[in-house]
């Protein structure tokens, strides 16, 4: 009676899900109610998990709970603890959940709700899931090795080396692009930028109370953290009203630029615990705050989506970023669809931290479902604005026109009705100067978010304080990843220039210090100070470049599970990892092809290169301009060089899979695997971590 | 309505200590639990000897993503 009761469940949650896709993709005409979204996602979720990741748990990895994970065998009390599955699946969805769900699905809502909104779950369940899943699974079977160690151990020599390289361009470009949303956030913007600029003094009081008053007691120092930036966001409104104070904080896209390039290098070279960290804090706090509030939000306002499902710039025209729904849809959205970088995170922590083997389907598998749903609230926030003032906010002026009413002209023209009257009308209810031109993502997904929390609270008297609270928790958790990532960044380039000089390597070593973090600030700094004086406003070029490192990587982890998959024998079950990773390398590709190669000055960089060159021949730039296009020209043939060198990295590392499958498939005896010996658990079958035993 | 207050403040009680894990709040404490189960002799760390020490290693890897 149970079993028929349990199957009438799972049917009717199926039907659900398929009703409301349904909804979703056959809806013309009539506005559309975001409620359909979130029931369609969740049921696809929910039926996601208890189907197919079972199945890959069940059958493909075989999981074992009498076998003893990495804490159980290490326990240390430091790298590995054993933690709680609902304490380590809140710590792993900190980890992966960054800004990338939130700004691609914005800016993927060029195309229309529809593309965004199905890669988002297809995405996710058949390939983003079972990635984290699979990677967490071969790190917990490896003593929580890295994907890299294991793509050495697993691959090869060079699949290892191509891994650790990847690793490294994925994370320059990931802070060149994500230093640039927040330029595009805070430019011009007296409140933001004093908001932003204030949660420095709160990060260095904060450890300074934690290092020397109360070490440790992250808690409370966090409440009190949390309560000066709410502080500070209300404050900002006297800043952008002051004349005086307005001046000071109100800095031009380059001096943002330089600041944050300063506060990186300063983040990365300073003790961890002085700033770093308790900004750390102060983001996971506001971060998992602002994600719940969006959720309730969202459920209780159920606000109209206004975009359409298909817009006209499925055709390559989009004026947010240039190039056709295929490949680019799949290369905006990557995080909260597919993101390579989590198998960083899911052969990190975690999986020295994970009690059972079976945790890990809840936590490799669901924390990546949340995230996917962080990604279609995004999807909801951006759509549910008229889908002119979401084209005036993230279109450069050189695609709309400079002035206000010739951007309202252009954007009408394309079928999206805006006065630019409407534009003045919104930036002054949010507190901003102007809302024309923010391409990045961020500012219109403050103005989606503030007006879906002011219809919940405070209606528009609080718009203003919504959109800044918005902007800082944006700008806040995003600044969080570009100085962990720098710190990161330094410790790569530290054990690469060890190889040619020792001492280099020393991680306590000042000289050794200041000079990696001036190397990797230097590196993502020069890309972001190119996406801020690029005409076609930076994002067109660098977001791209930025899903191509990332899909790359994931390819990456990819061919290590499927080959690791192949060692154990489970030849019948690799498609569960061979056909996202086919899909990813297509798009990858694709994307890298037509981003280099494309007759489209806006989406191919040597044509672009090449239409400015021809600029200065025929003596069409003015004198004074001639050393910036020639800059400009560089650029763009660096970023082709940048693109070709990461599609080759993918050529390498399938060649090296290739050689590696053909060996084991035609060698006949057992392959290698270098998995840890088993050992059989001595922990109860119901004990939950150490501070849950005694409950 | 005993049983309901029973289990609300065991479910309180579980949910503070969950928050206080996540956030590491009880790093120090988790790390004292485990030098109480090994018979190794190594000094144990002072609770800020403990702070610093276990920030360095955590971000000195990827630990947050994009």
């Amino acid at each position: 009676m149970k079993r028929i009761s349990s199957i009438a469940v799972w049917i009717a949650i199926a039907a659900l899900g398929a009703g409301a896709l349904g909804s979703i993709a056959l809806h013309r005409g009539e506005q559309l109610n975001a409620t359909w979204f979130v029931i369609a996602a969740v049921s696809c979720y929910l039926a996601a998990f208890r189907l197919y990741s079972a199945f890959v748990a069940a059958k493909v990895l075989a999981l074992d709970d009498t076998r003893a994970t990495p804490c159980e065998r290490h326990d240390d009390g430091r790298d590995f603890v054993p933690t709680n599955k609902w304490v380590l699946f809140g710590h792993h969805f900190a980890a992966i959940a960054g800004p990338g769900p939130l700004v691609g699905p914005t800016l993927a809502a060029q195309f229309g709700y529809l593309p965004g909104t199905l890669w988002l779950i297809a995405g996710a369940a058949l390939a983003g899931c079972v990635q984290d899943f699979v990677i967490l699974f071969c790190s917990i079977r490896r003593d929580g090795k890295s994907l890299g160690q294991m793509a050495r151990e697993e691959v090869s020599e060079r699949g290892g080396f191509i891994a650790q390289l990847a690793v490294l361009a994925i994370m320059t470009i990931l802070l060149a692009v994500i230093g640039l949303v927040v330029v595009n956030a805070l430019k011009s913007s007296p409140w933001a930028t004093f908001t932003l600029a204030m949660t420095i003094p709160i990060a260095l009081l904060l450890g300074l109370y934690l290092r020397f008053l109360r070490p440790g007691r992250v808690l409370e120092a966090s409440v009190m953290g949390v309560a000066l930036v709410v502080l500070v966001v209300v404050a900002g409104q006297w800043v952008a009203d002051s004349p005086s104070w307005s001046r000071v904080f109100t800095l031009s896209s380059i001096a943002l630029a330089f600041a944050i390039i300063v506060y990186g290098f300063a983040a990365s070279a300073l003790p961890v615990w002085l700033l770093l960290a308790p900004r750390d804090y102060l983001s996971a706090f506001i971060k998992a705050g602002a994600i719940f509030s969006l959720a309730t939000g969202i459920l209780f306002v159920r606000p109209q989506v206004l975009m359409p499902p298909l817009t006209r710039f499925i055709d390559g025209s989009g004026p947010v970023f240039a190039g056709k729904i295929f490949p680019f849809c799949f290369i905006t959205i990557a995080c909260g669809a597919i993101s390579g970088f989590h198998s960083l995170i899911s052969s990190g922590t975690t999986p020295k931290m994970i009690l059972r083997e079976s945790h890990a389907r809840f936590i490799g598998y669901g924390a990546m479902l949340l995230e996917s749903f962080v990604g279609v609230m995004a999807m909801i926030a951006a759509c549910a604005m008229p889908p002119g003032v979401y084209f005036a906010i993230n279109s450069p002026s050189s695609v709309v026109g400079g002035t206000g009413d010739a951007a309202a002209a252009t954007i009408s023209g394309w079928g999206y009705p805006l006065q630019a009257q409407t534009m003045i009308d919104l930036a002054h209810r949010v507190g901003e100067i102007t809302l024309w031109n923010r391409a990045g993502g961020a500012p219109s997904l403050a103005v989606g978010m503030a007006q879906i929390f002011s219809s919940t609270i405070g209606g528009e008297r609080l718009l203003s304080i919504w959109y800044h609270f918005a902007i800082m928790f944006e700008a806040l958790f995003i600044l969080t990843v570009l100085d962990a990532g720098t710190r990161v960044g330094r410790f790569m380039v530290q054990d690469l220039g060890s190889r040619a000089w020792k001492p280099f390597g020393r991680t306590g070593w000042m000289p050794g210090i200041l000079l990696s973090s001036a190397i990797i600030v230097a590196l993502w700094g020069y890309f972001l100070y190119q996406g801020v004086v690029d005409p076609l406003g930076g994002i067109n070029s660098l977001w791209p470049i930025f899903g191509i490192s990332n899909q790359l990587l994931a390819a990456v982890a990819l061919v290590v599970a499927t080959t690791i998959l192949m060692k154990m024998g489970r030849l019948r079950w690799i498609w569960v990892t061979l056909l996202p990773m086919v899909w990813v390398v297509i798009i990858t590709m694709t994307a890298s092809y037509q981003k280099i190669f494309d007759a489209n000055p806006r989406i191919g960089f040597l044509a672009n290169a090449n239409v400015l060159a021809a600029q200065i021949a025929a003596g069409r730039i003015p004198a004074a301009k001639i050393a910036e296009t020639q800059r400009l020209i560089f650029n763009q043939r660096l970023d082709a060089a940048v693109t070709g060198v990461l599609a080759a990295m993918i050529l390498v590392l399938i060649v090296e899979a290739l050689a590696q499958w053909y060996s084991i498939l035609s060698r006949g005896t057992k392959p290698v695997l270098h998995e840890s010996p088993y050992v059989a658990t001595r922990w109860a079958a119901n004990y939950s971590g150490a501070a849950h035993g005694d409950d | 309505m005993k049983h309901a207050a029973r289990t609300t403040s065991r479910f309180l009680r579980r949910f503070w200590r969950g928050l206080r894990e996540w956030c590491g709040d009880a790093a120090y404490e988790s790390y004292l639990r485990a030098k109480a189960r090994q018979s190794a002799s190594c000094r144990t760390l002072t609770p800020a000897e403990f702070y610093v020490e276990q920030l360095d290693r955590r971000y000195s890897r990827p630990n947050r993503c994009c």
